[in-house]
């Protein structure tokens, strides 16, 4: 790939080194110059969704062919959230999300930008406007390693940042925004989908309650992703921001327990409900042995873990799953004293749904990795566990693409541990419900797709309550549909 | 006893039977084989051919007919080829005509048969959105029209029962005890001519098919808007049985990727999605019909002629931008379309009724087994080899052995039909030249 824009030396000389960078890197130059514009890497995007005026993947890609220098001065290189959706849907599967933290870390580390820090407060300024937490946001998809001794420069620069604008909070005084409007929102799950829904739906004037089941907010912010991808202050800093603006959150209220789905349903004081209740149910494995001692569901370890219980693991932990749950399920374990961590998952190193940064880590950090297994058996001397026995997986998708694995029973294998870690899906918990609404397949909230109303009027939903595990910026984009849909709703305006 | 030199040509589509045609015309044998019970092919399945709108079985029943009845033509219909051996002017092949269970001399075609059986299948011809019996002829003008039946399916040959069609069939033509039979011919030259499948649409998973009943693929498309199709032509979507007010065309579903699906350019879906938005606009004037598009190819004369009548005559809408989602709306079943207009950079989302996928050209399954059987080459796709793209595109680097049509890579009618006569003129010359160095 080379530049053939631009006459000065210098400049020709560092667009040439820049593709030199990102070549030995291992970018698939070649293959990003068969992109032909085809739209559908933006289509899919859902910061696009969310920031329509900073960023466009296609024309980010145009760039980069053309004028590989400049496009490194636009913020639209930091919006990206990994979320990696348009690499899954690009017809060439172009590693997208890969050229963006390549170009991030060799914008820093090459100093091909002179003032980093004023580029990424402007970002996190765009990120101001449109979500109500910028710095998790930016922390979550920046992902700085917080750890003195394995810090770079692109970590230094990147903390710092983010660290001062989370100090600028504590620096002034909020006002509560003010209420210009009668209606009340109740919304339930204080997650990043309830959250984006209440902070929007306040800023339009609306007074909001939002019922949180667990004892503190954040929902899978909070309970699902570790201290060490997200630590607690951050997250506790920018919660209090969007309860000193005048979002009311009710802790240890939970829907369907304190007060039932049919109470609120018909409570007077509240014209519309926003159901954010997340996917938090884990997928139970279904074989011999499940109930035993010394066996965790991955999500109620995070869970434990980050409200901060200290869950008793064993010194041997094997992890079932290849997403990115059992990723974090496997970390935590070695940080809460195991001495070996073995994953095992159906799927081959390819086709693992993880991020390839977290299995990176993982395997860094000592996990020891097991593809294209399937759990068979777990083991255990009538109480207790004593490991899995695993069946060769052949493939884990059928010739529609459907997931339906398929095993080679005579190839096995025992993973010996005292612990096991189960991580193969999350599931929403709709039974407080109680099929007043209409779900998809007992699975997820079925919902008019243009307005995320569900078939009950007045009641909307969103987040990963209707689209199954999904990303951030999912459930950010998601909150924002859902508030204009609400406020349209309560205007009489149609759709 | 001199013997007229043979031909076998294996796919009794357009392309196969141009090739008969051409060589029946001009004195030569020809054993035209074909793996289902018609001749036909894909032709026979779409409603009308694009750029001239020209009613497809109409313009291709009577080479079917002439097919049939041309004395120097014989169909070896349900039939495969299982074995090839020798050299150009003296191939040994062997032909495997798979039992029908009817006597093709005494069956009729009156159809009795299949209106009695109790057996009710998706047909395969109406790309399973349409019904046949277990006895069965797959459309209504098939060639021969002789009844076949399904043994899988046949309450007789699973159960043992039934028999309905034997105790009711006039010409007494049913019969269960048939076996396969073997054919070996000599033959001087063969021509390879077994079309073309659709990717698999399904995994695009993104985009729904087979998950969210509105999406179809083209082929399915055709079969809905054929007058003798499933439901006798009126476009009607598949959830609620309305009349479609939105319908939305997706080009290169599987296509120009080197992801998912194949790396090339499937050549005839730019054309085919214009000239069935026109006839969706035929059907329904008052209708919005979206074309989703990445590039229009319109190579052949009349084409962008074609395209441009769509948009102005027809008020087809193209939007330039690939999808990056469809969306299914739970209650109504209608589908959202997630996509970037890429000329204005508008990010939207446009709700219809009906989605069509165009889906990637792929080769028939039988390639792998025909290439090892006749010793030709398949490229990295599974199409057949041609020689020389340019010196020999017809030839194979077998001598004696031709291809022509979408077994060598997609393509439209008249192509195929080009390389129909361009395949029958090398094994006419190939004949003429083997034949001369015998005498």
């Amino acid at each position: 790939m080379s530049n053939k824009i631009g006459n000065s030396s210098s400049g020709s000389f560092q667009a040439t080194k820049i593709s030199r960078e990102l070549s030995k890197r291992s970018i698939d130059a070649e293959k990003l110059a068969y992109c032909y514009t085809c739209g559908t890497c933006t289509a899919a995007c859902p910061v696009v969704r969310v920031f329509p005026r900073h960023f466009n993947p296609r024309i980010f890609f145009q760039k980069l062919s053309l004028d590989l220098e400049n496009i490194l001065t636009e913020t639209g290189l930091w919006l990206c959230a990994m979320c990696d959706r348009c690499h899954k849907r690009c017809p060439h599967e172009l590693k997208l999300p890969e050229i963006f933290s390549l170009l991030r870390k060799l914008t820093i580390e090459q100093g091909y930008l002179p003032d980093v820090p004023s580029k990424l407060e402007e970002t996190l300024a765009i990120l101001r406007e449109e979500i109500p937490f910028p710095v998790v946001y930016g922390w979550l998809c920046l992902r700085p390693c917080e750890e003195e001794t394995k810090r770079s420069k692109f970590d230094n620069l990147v903390l710092g940042v983010l660290q001062r604008s989370l100090a600028n909070y504590k620096k002034k005084e909020v006002t509560p925004l003010p209420k210009t409007h009668r209606e009340r929102i109740a919304i339930i799950g204080s997650g990043p989908a309830g959250l984006t829904v209440a902070w929007e739906l306040l800023r339009m004037g609306f007074p909001v309650t939002v019922f949180e089941a667990l004892s503190e907010p954040g929902g899978m912010l909070r309970v699902g992703i570790p201290e060490y991808r997200l630590p607690k202050y951050v997250l506790d800093t920018e919660i209090e921001y969007i309860k000193d603006l005048g979002v009311e959150i009710r802790t240890n209220t939970a829907v369907g327990k304190v007060l039932s789905f049919n109470d609120l349903l018909k409570e007077e004081e509240y014209k519309a409900i926003f159901i954010a209740t997340g996917a938090h149910k884990s997928r139970k494995l279904r074989v011999e042995g499940e109930d035993m001692e010394g066996i965790f569901h991955a999500l109620d370890l995070l869970r434990q873990v980050n409200l901060r219980k200290r869950p008793k693991l064993g010194k041997r932990v094997v992890v079932i799953g290849g997403g990115n749950v059992a990723m974090d399920g496997a970390r935590t374990a070695l940080r809460l004293g195991a001495e070996v961590v073995q994953l095992a998952c159906l799927e081959s190193r390819e086709e693992m749904p993880a991020h390839e940064w977290e299995i990176r880590e993982a395997l860094m950090e000592g996990v020891d990795l097991n593809v294209s297994w399937g759990p068979k058996e777990i083991l255990g001397d009538g109480e207790k566990v004593t490991g899995v026995k695993f069946v060769r997986c052949v493939s884990v998708f059928d010739e529609n693409g459907r997931f339906n694995p398929s095993f080679d029973e005579t190839v096995t294998k025992v993973l010996e541990g005292d612990t096991v870690i189960l991580a193969i899906g999350q599931a929403p918990d709709l039974s407080f419900l109680r099929e007043k609404t209409d779900v998809l397949g007992g699975r997820a909230i079925a919902v008019d797709p243009m307005t995320m109303e569900t078939s009950l009027p007045g009641v909307f939903a969103g987040g990963d309550a209707v689209s199954g595990p999904a990303t951030l910026i999912e459930a950010v984009a998601a909150g924002k549909i859902a508030a204009a849909s609400i406020d349209r709703y309560l205007r009489g305006v149609s759709p | 006893m001199e013997e007229k030199p043979c031909v076998v040509i294996i796919g009794g589509g357009v392309a196969g039977m141009q090739a008969s045609l051409d060589l029946a015309d001009r004195g030569l044998k020809v054993y035209l084989v074909e793996k289902s019970p018609s001749i036909g092919g894909r032709m026979a399945q779409l409603d009308k051919t694009f750029p001239t709108l020209d009613c497809s079985i109409c313009i291709l029943a009577p080479k079917m007919i002439e097919c049939f009845r041309h004395p120097n033509i014989t169909l070896l219909t349900y039939s495969e080829v299982e074995d090839v051996s020798g050299s150009a002017g003296n191939f040994t092949v062997k032909i495997v005509r798979k039992p029908r269970f009817v006597n093709e001399t005494k069956c009729t075609g009156c159809g009795t048969c299949t209106q009695k059986c109790p057996v009710v299948k998706p047909s395969e011809f109406d790309m399973l959105l349409g019904n046949r019996k277990a006895i069965y002829m797959p459309f209504p003008q098939a060639v021969p029209r002789i009844a076949t039946i399904d043994k899988d399916n046949c309450l007789y040959f699973t159960r043992g029962v039934c028999k309905i069609c034997q105790k009711l069939c006039q010409a007494d033509a049913v019969d269960f005890e048939q076996e396969p039979e073997e054919v070996v011919l000599n033959v001087s030259a063969i021509i390879v001519a077994t079309g073309f499948n659709l990717y698999n649409a399904s995994l695009i998973s993104e985009y729904g098919y087979r998950r969210y009943e509105n999406v179809l693929t083209s082929l399915e498309f055709e079969r809905l808007v054929s007058a003798s199709g499933p439901t006798g032509g009126h476009i009607t979507r598949p959830s609620d049985e309305k009349i479609p007010k939105k319908i939305a065309f997706i080009q290169c579903v599987g296509s120009r990727g080197l992801g998912r699906g194949v790396a090339y350019c499937s050549s005839a879906c730019c054309m085919y999605a214009t000239k069935e938005a026109i006839l969706i606009k035929e059907h329904e004037p008052e209708s919005e019909v979206f074309i989703f598009y990445i590039d229009l190819r319109a190579s052949g004369k009349g084409f962008q002629d074609f395209i441009n009548r769509a948009k102005e005559n027809w008020g087809v809408q193209y939007i330039r931008g690939r999808p990056g989602e469809i969306v299914e709306d739970p209650r109504t079943k209608d589908l959202i379309i997630l996509f970037e207009q890429t000329v204005s950079r508008e990010v939207g989302g446009l709700k219809v009724d009906m989605v069509v996928l165009c889906p990637a050209f792929i080769p028939s399954e039988t390639n792998r087994k025909l290439s090892e059987v006749l010793g030709v080459k398949l490229d990295e796709y599974d199409f057949f080899k041609a020689k020389d793209s340019l010196l020999a595109p017809v030839d194979t680097d077998v001598l004696g052995v031709f291809i022509c049509g979408c077994c060598q890579g997609p393509k439209d009618i008249p192509e195929s039909v080009v390389q129909a006569s361009a395949a029958a003129a090398r094994a006419a010359e190939v004949i003429t030249l083997t034949a001369r160095k015998e005498t």
